[in-house]
């Protein structure tokens, strides 16, 4: 019975596998590359999984444990470098460029169907460019680059203000002592909150 | 400890099943990597076998095997990939959002079209 089950299994990996050579030879841009080898390593974990399950042995364990780890690595540094789409190619309100909405699944490689699959890049090389930076920019990513060019840091309070130093000294005397930097950077505030409070804390005492 | 035969047919089957299953799911990301439109569809369909089918045919490999001693590596090659395959899944989401490897006439809503356009509001760029 299992040697059943992995010879089926065997087979349903060899049919992902082709499914995603198909896609890596055929891809339209690097990512879908990117993830489609990310699939392959794993279906390769898988028939070596396969393997040690059918000759009782255990000795790829540790290749399937660096297979997770590569193509984490593979995945995020490609997706670092991916070259943003030229721009006469991209129309949002423009109706669907092609009637089927899904691609063939005949791998036929001639060069029409080339330019019926909707992602093909005018220029499959061309040299990086970093997203949001140079002509190519637009709306879907200039945000990012004015975030970054805005130079966004969260606002911190730089000491206290005037407004705040009046209820804190009108508080009933706290045992510990007032912060250093609050007489320094108000020094002529601090006499009067202290002058006005005073007799309301001994009516306080008083009461 | 489990020396009857009964325990052995009844952990070779949860093995073969658990091998087919495991299969299947590779075959599920070949289909969907074959057919589906654009990338994050695709993105959809690779997932798959990274974290279900390994576990299943993880589980498979570590059931024929009839040991805790290899537990805890197979632990550590599934945890792992768990914890790796939603990164890489972000950064190269977040990358083909950005750089527009995506088909937007096959969106039905774009959630992250209309917070980029509220935070690009807020912080108006200062160009110069």
């Amino acid at each position: 019975m299992l040697e059943t089950a992995v010879h089926i299994t065997q087979v349903l990996l060899a049919l992902g596998a082709a499914g995603t050579v198909y896609r890596i030879y055929k891809g339209p841009s690097v990512l879908d590359r990117v993830i489609s080898l990310d699939v392959m390593l794993i279906i390769v974990a898988s028939m070596m999984i396969v393997d040690m399950v059918i000759n009782d042995h255990q000795d790829f364990i540790l290749f399937v444990v660096v297979t997770a780890v590569i193509g984490f690595l593979g995945a995020v540094a490609i997706a670092r470098y991916v070259v943003v789409r030229s721009p006469e190619e991209v129309v949002p309100d423009a109706p669907a460029h092609d009637p089927v909405p899904f691609p063939p699944a005949v791998p036929v490689s001639s060069s029409s169907q080339q330019a019926g699959e909707p992602e093909t890049p005018h220029q499959p090389i061309s040299t990086p460019v970093m997203p949001g930076v140079g002509p190519l920019e637009d709306e879907s990513t200039s945000w990012f680059s004015a975030l970054a060019r805005s130079g966004f840091t969260p606002k911190r309070r730089e000491g206290p203000m005037p407004e705040e130093a009046e209820p804190e000294s009108q508080q009933p005397p706290a045992p510990e002592s007032p912060q250093p930097p609050e007489p320094e950077s108000q020094p002529d505030s601090t006499p009067k909150p202290e002058s006005t409070s005073s007799p309301q804390q001994q009516e306080d005492r008083d009461a | 400890m489990l020396e009857s035969p009964t325990a052995d047919v009844i952990l070779d089957a949860l093995a073969s099943v658990l091998l087919v299953v495991g299969g299947l799911m590779s075959l599920a990301a070949g289909i969907g990597l074959v057919r589906l439109p654009d990338l994050h569809s695709r993105m959809h369909a690779a997932t798959k076998p990274q974290v279900l089918g390994l576990l299943a045919l993880l589980l498979a490999a570590a059931i024929t095997w009839r040991s805790w001693e290899q537990v805890p590596i197979v632990v550590l090659a599934w945890g792992l990939l768990l914890l790796t395959a939603p990164v890489s899944a972000h950064v190269v989401g977040r990358s083909g959002y950005r750089t527009k490897h995506m088909r937007r006439d096959l969106l039905t809503h774009d959630e992250l079209a209309s917070a980029v356009e509220r935070i690009s509001r807020e912080q108006p760029p200062n160009r110069g």
